[in-house]
This record gives C-alpha cells, structure tokens and sequence, in this order.
C-alpha cells in the first residue's frame, strides 16, 4: 500500500515538477528583489542589542536560531515614521494597529478555485485587513478589523466588518482570568478558524478545506455575539481556555445560501439562535495542545412573497463537533483535527431533496510542519472529507437519480498537499503549494456551477506573497 | 515497527532501489538535522520592570502568562505593558526559551492569534537594547529584558522563582 502510493505520488510529482519549478523560480525572484530592498534599506551600522555580550553569544549554540544578530532594520522615510507612530505607546489608550495584504496565485489543471484557475491561472486570491485596538481602562479592550477578500465568485472583496467588540476582563488573578465579550466576534472553532484570514497564522497557502471550508466560509466565520471565556492553571500541567458564545450567524451571502438551499433562493435565510463553544487544554511550554469545540446553528428559511416562491419555510441545523489535537518541537509541529458535522432539515422545504434530509458528514486531516530553519518551513498534509459518513464513495447518493449518475466524486474530496514557506522577513512572507485532490467534495459551487463539467482528479498549485504590520 | 516493515520492503523491490535510498538519506539528514544540543547559561540576562511596578517576585507561569499577552493587569490593577525585541534577536530567542519555557515561534503564533482576533494585543516591539530600557524606565507597568551589562539604575529587576 505504502508502496502504491509513493509511486502514485512520484507520478504526480513528475507530471507537476515543471509547474512547481516555475513557482519556486519566481518565488526565489520576488524574494530576492525584497531582501535586497532590505539591505539598501538598511543603515550602515552594526546591530546594537547584542553587542556587549557578543563573546558569550557567539559561544551559545543554538542551532535552530542561527541567524543574524540583532534586528536593527529600520526603513527609511516615511513609512518608518509612520511605523514608528503606530508602534508607539505614547498614544493614548494604547492604541494598536495592525494589518496584512496578501496576493495569489493559483493554477489549476481542472475545476475551478478563485477565479477561472484552470486556464492558464489567476490571481483571484486576495486578501487585506486591517484592525485597531485600544485598552481605555486596563481591563477593558474595544477592538475591530475590516477585511477585504476577493476570491472566485463568492467573496468580491467588497470590506466587510470582520470583528467589533468590547472585551471586559471581569476577574484577573496570575494564570487564571475570566471575562466577557459582546459584539461582532470571531466563532472560536478548532485551531484556526479565528485568524483564517492571515496568510501567517495558517498553515499553507489554502486551510484543510475539509474542516475549513471557503465555501461557506462566511456561515462559520464570524457573528454578533456575546461570548464569555476563562482561563485557567490545571494544577502545575498547563491551562484550559474556554470560550462559549450565543451568536446570530451571518447567513446573507450566496455561497451561504446555495451550499444550505441548493439553488439561489428568491426568498431569504433568518438569522436564528445559535450557540459555540470551544475548550483547549495547552501544557504549560505550548507543546502539547488538545482542544474540542462545537457548533450549534439554526436558520430557517424565509420564502417570497412576492414571487411564486417553489421552496417552503423549513427550518435547518447544523452541529459539527470538531477535536483538535496538536504537538510542536522546536522544528516540528504535528497538527490532526477531526470533524463530524451533523446537518438536519426538517419536512417544511417543499423539496423531495432537502425535506428530512440528515446526514452525517466527517472531515480530518493530518499534518507535519517542519522548520529547517527560522526562515524556511516546508508542510506535509493529507486532508480527508466525506459528505456523508455513511456513504464514502457517494454511491448509494448517485444511485437515487440518474442526474447524479457519474457525480459520485462530489461527495468526498481526498487531498495530498506538500508545500513551502519563505519569512522572508519576521513582516513579508512567500509560499508554494501543490495539491492533488480526488474528489470535488468542498470545491465552491458558485465558481463551478455545473457538477459535470468538473474533474475527480486534479492538481492544485499556488504561490503567495502576504505583507503584514 | 513501520520502519522494519519498510525496509523489508525495500530489499524486495530492488528496481526502485535507488529512489528510495535517496529518500531514505534525505529523512535520515532531516533527523539529523533535528537533533539539536541546548546548551543552558542563565544569569547573564535579566528580567526587567518600571521601577513603578510593585510586583517583586513572580512565578514562572504567572511571567509567561504575562509574555504570552493573557495577564493585561499588575496585582494593584494597573495595566501591564510589555516590551520584546525582535522575533529573530538572540536575547529574545534566550528568555523565550530559558525563561518562558516556550518556543519563539509559539510566542508569535499566539500573538499573532490574539491581535487577528481582537481578543488580546501585541507586545510592543522594540529595535535595540537601548530602546528597551529607555522605554521600560519611561513607560508605567512596563516589563523586558535585558543583559546585564545593560540594566541600570533606572529599571528594577524581576525575580522569576
């Protein structure tokens, strides 16, 4: 079996070396270009923070961390200026801005992803935020962050509100801390769902789709909400840090829509009563980490009235429970996350498809991050996911009409993903990715419209550059 | 056990003999690479607070509470500012690791998380020695590092037990 697969992968490879080759050439070009914009940037003089110590620093063997002394980089002009404005404390409230861009490029050799990829490639990926936070009492904070994200048909990149919220620290006390939180937030599941959006918090240029979904990104992403979290010392092991939050979803959007309804519906989706919760128990030097989080969303739908409106008010849930488990060395980070996703209509939608339909979906995925230095990671990941659970290979779903005949590979999507990454420096990264999928189970359906016009096996490949301050 | 297996296979097919020998040297240099000596030396470094800060001993959690941006308030109330150099410093990656217990590449991926969530700030980062103890003898609540040959009059060292 191991055997098969790694001629099956050597295959791949070959078939792809020529794309990849390109990628890493132009990668090696950008990234050279900026860090010489780095060096004529910098000024003519020696790193000072380590400069009394020296002897005893150089006798230090620290062998992951063998890069330049110091770090007295400082652009020139006005930028630095401003920079120096942002970062300073002197303001009042302590005010933090912060922000990224990130651009890029993605080819397919089938189906669509962010735009028209698989002619020739696209820069339909990109995305911008930018966020401010203030502290006016020290236990009060009030942030927020506008993103912008154009990717395919179902984001334009028209700015959206991401997050906007008070954050009180009701209880403080060394390692333990309680609070709350009450605005526009973050839905605080598995390892990366908060911060999906920064091309530096996650890992590789597109997330475990299989959990992660961009297709119904903004369902998951964030919702007004009221949110009460603690954290707090497990004996002498690590912490646990709780959140827990009743939520309205943001359930507006097409992508929404046509994932939950199937078509574009003339009538609209209610924003109902819904629930989140997430816990994660980290050992006190952040190696191991293990967390569980769970979903509860309702909506329902609204049919038109003005029109003669096919889909009737029927009500729809949706549960995931998702459990994360992670461990980092100081080269390795092993991460594995497990999905089962539990969705549920009930008999009012006037549709022989979605009326009583339930079904249990399943997503996991493993993967190996590796630092082979500070600046240089490569990842390793293998990314699973079923529509339904109880019915992998979508065969008994294709068996109910002749329609689906030959879509099977619209119920699953299995995918391969090795990639690499570049800091460049601590603010400006570059990536390369390549992905073989079999199947088209979490492909957008607004960017590939018609089911059979798309392709069981294809291969993915991306570079990114992300910028952020 | 997976290894052993691995190997008897390799023996068996020995028309892709020398593919998978290359794969094995590059995993075996991966490893090697992995392997790494720590070499411990505390004392020449020390972390530093306002002279206004109260707080004369802290434990070691309560210090990496405080570095991982969780703990926003000193035991009076007042609010906690802290000062780090660059991810890629060596006295920063030194107190990451001896000190904190952590990696700085965790540090980061957890500030990173708080600032893009809006649920916590970024330590307020500063370009040299000389600037972090200007900053942390100027600024109330402020807590650093700094080398010994560094500190001065101005700022208090913290005791980490």
């Amino acid at each position: 079996m191991k055997m098969l697969t790694c001629s099956r992968l050597s295959s791949y490879f070959s078939s792809s070396v020529r794309w990849l080759g390109k990628g890493v050439a132009v990668l090696w070009v950008i990234g050279a270009v900026s860090v010489q914009a780095q060096q004529l940037d910098q000024p003519q003089k020696q790193p000072e923070s380590a400069q009394a110590p020296v002897k005893w620093v150089q006798a230090k063997d620290l062998p992951a961390e063998a890069t330049e002394t110091g770090n007295s980089k400082e652009k020139s002009g006005v930028i630095s200026t401003a920079l120096k404005w942002w970062r300073s404390t002197d303001r009042p409230g302590d005010l933090q801005i912060h922000g990224f861009v990130t651009q890029a490029y993605i080819v397919t050799s089938d189906n669509d992803v962010f735009g028209n990829s698989d002619k020739g490639g696209s820069f339909g990926l990109t995305e911008a935020g930018l966020n401010a936070s203030v502290r006016p009492l020290p236990k009060l904070q009030i942030s927020a962050q506008v993103l912008s994200r154009r990717a395919g048909e179902g984001n334009t990149g028209m700015p959206r509100l991401d997050f906007a919220f008070l954050d009180y620290r009701l209880y403080s006390h060394e390692t333990n801390q309680f609070g709350i939180r009450v605005g526009r937030l973050k839905n605080p599941f598995g390892f990366y769902n908060d911060t999906r959006d920064v091309a530096f918090t996650r890992p590789g240029i597109l997330l475990p789709q299989s959990i992660y979904f961009d297709r119904t990104r903004n369902l998951g992403l964030s919702g007004d909400s009221v949110q009460l979290y603690g954290e707090t010392a497990v004996a002498k092991l690590g912490t646990i840090s709780t959140q827990f939050g009743v939520w309205l979803p943001i359930v507006s959007d097409k992508d929404t829509q046509l994932s939950i309804l199937g078509a574009i519906p003339r009538g609209q989706l209610n924003r109902e009563v819904s629930y989140i919760g997430r816990g994660i128990f980290e050992t006190n030097d952040k190696r191991l980490r293990l967390g569980i989080s769970g979903i509860w969303l309702n909506t329902s739908y609204d049919p038109s009235s003005k029109s003669h409106d096919p889909t009737g008010p029927g009500a729809f849930q949706f549960t995931p429970i998702y459990f994360s488990a992670q461990y980092n060395t100081e080269r390795w980070t092993l991460t594995s996350e497990y999905a089962i996703r539990h969705l549920k209509y009930d008999d009012n939608f006037n549709s022989r498809v979605l009326n009583g339909l339930n079904v249990y979906g399943e997503s996991y995925y493993f993967q190996g991050e590796y630092r082979f230095t500070p600046r240089l990671e490569g990842i390793v990941r293998y990314d699973v996911l079923y529509t339904d659970r109880s019915d992998r290979d979508g065969s008994h779903w294709a068996s109910q009409s002749s329609a689906r005949q030959g879509l099977e590979h619209t119920r699953f999507a299995k995918d391969i993903t090795v990639g690499l990454r570049w800091n460049v420096t601590p603010e400006f990264m570059l990536r390369a990715e390549y992905h073989h999928v079999n199947g088209t189970g979490w492909l957008s359906r607004l960017d590939n419209p018609a089911p059979k016009d798309t392709e069981q096996h294809w291969d993915l490949y991306s570079i990114l550059a992300s910028y952020r301050f | 056990m997976n290894l052993l297996h691995f190997s008897i296979r390799i023996q068996l097919s020995k028309h892709c003999l020398l593919k998978i020998r290359a794969c094995l040297y590059l995993a075996l240099s991966i490893c090697l690479l992995a392997i790494g000596t720590e070499v411990r030396a505390g004392g020449h470094y020390e972390i530093v607070i306002n002279p206004g800060v109260k707080e004369r001993i802290l434990s070691s959690n309560t210090l990496r509470s405080i570095f991982s941006m969780h703990l926003k308030t000193w035991s009076d109330g007042t609010k906690i500012r802290v000062f780090v150099l660059s991810d890629d410093d060596q006295l920063h990656q030194i107190v990451s690791k001896e000190k904190l217990n952590v990696f700085p590449y965790q540090l980061r991926s957890t500030w990173d998380r708080l600032v893009f969530s809006g649920t916590g700030q970024a330590p307020i980062k500063v370009n040299s020695s000389e600037e972090m103890l200007a900053r942390i003898a100027t600024t109330p609540g402020a807590i650093g590092y700094l080398w010994r040959a560094n500190i001065n009059e101005n700022v208090n060292v913290l005791e980490i037990k």
